[in-house]
């Protein structure tokens, strides 16, 4: 058990969960980049945290805390340097389905048709197709994009687009789910609609959510646990539960407690970028 | 909103217009041409009239295409060099292109030679391919592959190293296979820069195929250049430029056509693959 979901047990908050099946421990993740000049940058330090089976839960942090380093370690696009990931209670082992990982922009691949970008991870994974087709029109339908399966990519809007590579993202059904700042390159609107309709997602299929957000609001809004993360070399300092019921609605953000949440938040942000 | 009859005519239009103006310049300068012949009483074999031209170019396609004194005797030998050497150099310089960026050890060995070939005057090397092959279409090939490997060895590289680092994640996050990256992504990815590079590619051909049918050849359209200059037939000089001309902007038509096809993606607006 790792520092952060012990201190969740002794503080009897995460009782609940904690009895719920880990899926994911990261303990002590560690990552180091050698600049050009030869000089060793920090970018993660000790970085621990434990996903239980069908969690959401969020990372913020201001940017270059190394949130992003920690997800793409996390879906093995970037090798760390010390620590240890263990995925169901295997150390160092990722799962044979792959994850499903939103990133912030929605690389589409724009020579393929709406329906063939979503199915990628089935012809990548070689799993059957016959059934993955139907399940891309059910993903597409719960995305909101009913209908658009022969378009291409460049036909559709950025919103479209995203809600396109979420549905990639569950295709190939993944325990685990990836999200590097998916809303982060959309309007304030669309971003708005896109929180309400990830949280519509996530109740129909309940998969364990790690999203990472530079938007406070966003992640207590969205998540059961909110990790806040320091500046470079970026540690998580402190851990917060989010108790509202679902699903949630914006009125939310009149409650004072969820204001209490955003406003220790904030605090946490700005207290690490005046050290 | 995609709205294919309407761009359908626009584009009628638009080719409509082009033709029109071409058609006006081109009858503008024919007779300036013809009237610059008259008035200072040109010698023919200086600055032939536009009238000789034509019937210099009527005369040399009307010949059967068995006589040494007709065009399409050695068109036919200087097209299938042509073509030869843009298959062959297109095909050699992907190949390479792809090895090169896939492994760093073949860049490492191949690059020097490819920057040291790439700033010497590749049509000095004509007179040594003389003496390997001799006098027959294997020196033209060699020419052409030659000077068209270059450009679509050069485009193609800088395609598959430019590839969008999110797409090669998104595969990462798969546990995509390299060769799955490779025909998946960075394939795909580079066919822009690949089309640049065949675009260039087709015009390098040709010049070769004329480069080595200068330096020495038995057929093409170079020697019949050659015959012809050295009997101040200067009209049938023209009428192969003319001809020489018409085959270029066919083999640049052609490959653009395929390009269209092909990336049909790419370029501004999105469009639906012909059917």
């Amino acid at each position: 058990m790792n520092a952060v979901s012990r201190l969740a047990v002794e503080n009897g908050r995460l009782e609940k969960k904690a009895k719920a099946e880990v899926l994911l421990d990261v303990v002590d993740v560690t990552k180091d980049y050698e600049t050009r000049e030869g000089e060793e940058i920090r970018a993660l330090d000790r970085a621990s945290l434990s996903l239980a089976d069908g969690e959401f839960v969020s990372v913020v942090g201001p940017s270059g805390c190394g949130k992003s380093t920690l997800l793409k370690i996390i879906a093995g696009i970037e090798h760390k340097t010390s620590g240890s990931i263990a995925y169901r209670g295997k150390p160092d082992r990722r799962p044979q389905s792959g994850m499903g990982v939103v990133f912030q922009t929605p690389v589409l691949l724009p020579w393929l048709t709406i329906s063939e970008n979503v199915l990628l991870p089935i012809r990548v994974l070689r799993l059957p197709r016959k059934a993955a087709a139907e399940r891309t029109r059910d993903l597409l339908a719960l995305v909101g994009l009913a209908g658009f399966e022969g378009k291409y990519p460049g036909e559709l809007s950025g919103g479209m687009q995203q809600r396109v590579s979420i549905a990639r993202s569950l295709v190939h059904d993944p325990d685990l789910l990836l999200m590097d700042e998916p809303f982060g390159a959309l309007d304030a609107l669309t971003r708005e609609r896109m929180s309400l309709e990830l949280q519509k997602i996530w109740m129909s299929n309940r998969k364990t959510v790690f999203f990472i957000t530079h938007s406070i609001m966003e992640s207590v809004f969205l998540s059961d646990r909110v990790l806040v993360m320091s500046e470079r070399p970026g540690r998580i300092v402190e851990e917060l539960v989010v108790p509202f019921a679902r699903p949630r609605r914006f009125e939310l953000a009149a409650d004072p407690e969820f204001n209490k949440l955003v406003s220790r938040i904030r605090d946490l942000l700005g207290a690490s970028i005046d050290v | 909103m995609y709205n294919p009859a309407k761009r359908r005519r626009k584009r009628l239009k638009n080719f409509a217009t082009n033709a029109l103006s071409l058609l006006a310049s081109v009858v503008l300068v024919i007779v300036l041409w013809e009237a610059l012949v008259n008035l200072y009483h040109l010698p023919s074999y200086v600055l032939p009239a536009p009238k000789a031209v034509l019937a210099a170019l009527i005369d040399g396609l009307a010949q059967s295409p068995t006589s040494r004194a007709g065009f399409w005797y050695h068109l036919g030998d200087t097209l299938t060099a042509t073509l030869a050497g843009f298959a062959i150099g297109g095909v050699l310089g992907l190949v390479l292109a792809a090895a090169m960026a896939e492994f760093r050890v073949v860049e490492r060995i191949l690059f020097p030679y490819v920057a040291a070939i790439q700033s010497l005057p590749k049509v000095a090397i004509a007179p040594l391919y003389i003496i390997w092959f001799g006098y027959q279409i294997e020196s033209k090939i060699a020419m052409s592959v030659t000077l068209a490997l270059f450009p679509v060895l050069l485009n193609t590289l800088q395609g598959f190293l430019s590839v969008d680092r999110d797409r090669i994640d998104l595969m990462s996050s798969l546990n995509a296979s390299r060769l799955q990256t490779f025909w998946l992504i960075k394939l795909p990815t580079s066919l822009p820069m690949i089309f640049a590079g065949l675009n260039l590619g087709i015009v390098y051909a040709l010049l070769g195929t004329l480069v080595a049918e200068f330096i020495g050849a038995q057929r093409g359209m170079g020697v019949m250049v050659l015959q012809l200059q050295s009997v101040n037939d200067t009209a049938g000089v023209f009428a192969i430029l003319v001809l020489l001309a018409i085959v270029g902007y066919l083999l640049i038509a052609g490959v653009r056509m395929v390009q269209s096809r092909v990336v049909f993606w790419s370029g501004g607006t999105t469009r639906k693959p012909a059917a």
